[in-house]
């Protein structure tokens, strides 16, 4: 029977295209616009590294040295902070960073053209915190070192793709070898730097170990605050120049609780030498409660999905109304088939076929006009770019939306369709 | 049927379309059902042919009494018991003469091999086998009526309902559906037949006419055999009346 309900519902389309037509752009637009919001949010709301979000913490301390009622942990640290976590052995792995910027070219190369490249200067365990998929090599085992691991982008525009490790790269006049090569790697949101509106940024281009960044000199592209005046980043190891982020990835609760006395005892000895006025308040937030305290969702993307979906019912009033329409001049047809001795069954289920046909046809359209609206607002909202993505589960949710609202804009009419008397139709 | 009533209510007015309607129609019987329009003949053929409920009364078909069954036992026996042929065909125009007269086979669950033997059988039996791939536009109208015919005999029903068969044909053509008609009457087929035209109705062994939903006895189209057998008795009676 389900080949027959095929076959009528192929003719009933040939019969009436552009009804059919209409319908299909109505739910079509309706899914494939909800669909792009949905990307985004998705791309928002998304949990970068589901398999340990709940086991990295970021780290936020109050060790202002001046007097501030109410002040707030702050989410970068000062040098002696960071390298006391560094310190810890609680946590399997840490990670100290701030990011920088440099260009960089091949240094074997005769061409001079350098690539503006995003830097992380981070101590060594940043690449097993963060997962970092590596196409070549392997990180930089110490945080010092003229030592470097590049991402994929880099990795293309310099070397084409090849494999460059033991190549040395010129960053801003310093040379390097590289040890490492990352393969394409995005998280979304880029949980290990989500605040100052980077949280939607692509991952970096060069990764270098910490103290040879500072020894470099290499300027903080990031939020720094200090009480003091320093020359450059390599005078900060001792001031109170507050700059680096601090990870630590911690296995169970009893590690958490470990190291959050580790970080209160640390404060207690600040305290104790009087560096340290405020009250201790060092906090630690896993991955999602730091994304969410980091209010990274655009509101205005939300009010707009919102909108979408409403649409998105306008669009299914819409197909239902057209398809009641399609239903009601197909009476003489129901009423016939109800006559030979068509059940109600039998009618609901040809139609749910019909719908079910249409919606993958809406399906793989509205999926097509989501790209196409992706890539409409990246070319209007260029900050977009690395968050309007379509992933294998919007795609599948897409096509899911798709044929709920196509069976659901045919409920109605196929409701009408059989309250019809038998007989009216037919002479 | 047995004491059956159908009646027609909305806001303001109820209209009994069937009263105490009682039918007893055998098995190889050929009715003919008149009577003035609006008498309730449709009405009858629809609650015959369960298109329309019926409010009270009993009515069996073929040892299975209808009162109270579901939708799907009410189709069911729609299309393994019934056949419908209608005045205007009612065929669909954009499928092919196979694709009508398969339609009910379908919902029967056939196989492929059992629909195509059912509807070759039946289009050779109304003369229309050569033509399966035609669309009904491309028929007479006496010829489409015979499509209609064989859609209603592809499943072989017990009984034949007949809505002025021959209402929109020639007279010509009208003749060829009625001899149809009676060929498959000989063969067996149980058909009810309603009908406007006096010459059809006295053609078959029975008929009864319809007045304000009710079977009436003042004979207007008797049969033929009938009118002549009573002609003859009255020629009898008078001759003895004169001897």
């Amino acid at each position: 029977m389900l080949s027959y309900n095929l076959k009528l519902a192929l003719q009933n389309f040939k019969r009436a295209p552009s009804l059919y037509f209409l319908v299909l752009l109505t739910l079509s637009i309706g899914v494939g616009l909800l669909c792009a919001n949905l990307a985004l949010v998705s791309s928002m709301t998304g949990d970068p590294i589901p398999e340990k979000s709940d086991k990295l913490f970021h780290v936020s301390m109050n060790t202002w040295p001046n007097d501030q009622p109410n002040a707030e942990p702050f989410h970068i640290l000062r040098y002696r902070e960071a390298m006391k976590i560094t310190e810890s052995d609680i946590p399997s792995n840490s990670a100290v960073f701030y990011a920088s910027g440099v260009y960089a070219r091949d240094a074997q190369s005769d061409s001079l053209k350098r690539f503006d490249s995003s830097v992380r200067a981070t101590t060594s365990g940043f690449f097993a915190l963060t997962k970092a998929p590596f196409a070549y090599g392997n990180g930089f085992a110490k945080n010092s070192g003229m030592e470097v691991v590049i991402g994929d982008q880099l990795n293309q525009k310099i070397f084409s793709g090849e494999n460059s490790v033991g190549k040395t790269l010129e960053l801003d006049g310093e040379l390097l070898t590289i040890t490492g090569v990352l393969k394409p790697w995005s998280l979304r949101p880029l949980f290990y730097h989500a605040t100052e509106g980077r949280a939607f940024n692509l991952t970096d281009d060069v990764y270098v170990p910490l103290e040879t960044a500072i020894d470099l000199g290499w300027s903080i592209h990031a939020r720094s605050s200090s009480t003091v005046s320093y020359k450059g980043v390599e005078f900060t190891r001792d001031r109170d120049v507050f700059y680096l982020q601090a990870w630590v990835e911690l296995e169970d609760k009893t590690k958490q609780q470990a190291f959050q006395n580790y970080l209160d005892n640390y404060s207690q000895t600040l305290k104790d030498a009087g560096e340290h006025p405020l009250d201790i308040n060092n906090q630690l937030r896993d991955v999602n409660a730091w994304l969410l305290e980091q209010n990274i969702v655009d509101q205005k993307v939300l009010a707009f999905t919102l909108a979408s979906v409403l649409f998105l019912c306008v669009c299914v009033f819409n197909a239902s109304s057209l398809l009641l329409s399609r239903f009601h001049s197909a009476k003489f047809e129901v009423g016939l088939r109800r006559a030979i001795g068509a059940s109600n069954k039998n009618i609901l289920n040809q139609g749910l076929t019909e719908s079910v046909l249409l919606g993958f046809v809406a399906g793989v359209v509205s999926l097509f006009l989501s790209w196409l609206f992706l890539k409409l607002s990246v070319t209007f909202l260029p900050d977009l770019a690395n968050i309007a993505v379509l992933d294998p589960k919007l795609l599948l949710l897409g096509m899911l939306l798709a044929l709920i609202t196509s069976v659901s804009s045919a409920l109605y009419p196929l409701y009408r369709a059989n309250r019809y008397t038998i007989s009216a139709e037919l002479k | 049927m047995n004491n059956v009533s159908r009646i027609y209510r909305n806001d303001t007015i109820q209209t009994h379309a069937l009263r105490d309607f009682s039918l007893e129609v055998n098995a190889g019987e050929f009715v003919a059902v008149t009577g003035p329009s609006g008498s309730g003949k449709s009405t009858f053929l629809n609650v015959a042919g369960l298109l329309d409920n019926f409010d009270e009364g009993e009515y069996t078909l073929d040892g299975v009494s209808v009162h109270g069954l579901e939708d799907d036992d009410l189709s069911r026996l729609r299309n393994e018991k019934i056949g419908f042929i209608f005045q205007s065909y009612n065929l669909i125009p954009d499928y092919s003469i196979f694709d009508n007269v398969e339609m009910p086979l379908r919902y029967r669950g056939f196989n492929a091999v059992d629909r195509k033997r059912r509807v070759i059988q039946a289009l050779e039996k109304v003369g229309l086998a050569s033509r399966t791939n035609y669309l009904p536009s491309q028929l007479s109208g006496g010829q489409q009526q015979r499509v209609a015919i064989a859609r209603a005999l592809a499943g072989e029903p017990k009984i034949l309902l007949a809505d002025e068969p021959t209402g929109n044909l020639d007279s010509l053509m009208a003749r060829q559906v009625m001899e149809l008609l009676h060929n498959l009457n000989q063969e067996g087929t149980t058909i009810i037949m309603v009908t406007h035209d006096p010459d059809q109705a006295r053609e078959v062994n029975r008929n009864i006419q319809i007045i304000d939903g009710q079977i009436s006895d003042f004979k207007i189209y008797a049969p033929l055999q009938s009118l002549e057998s009573d002609s003859a008795d009255a020629v009898k009676n008078k001759e003895e009346v004169d001897a």
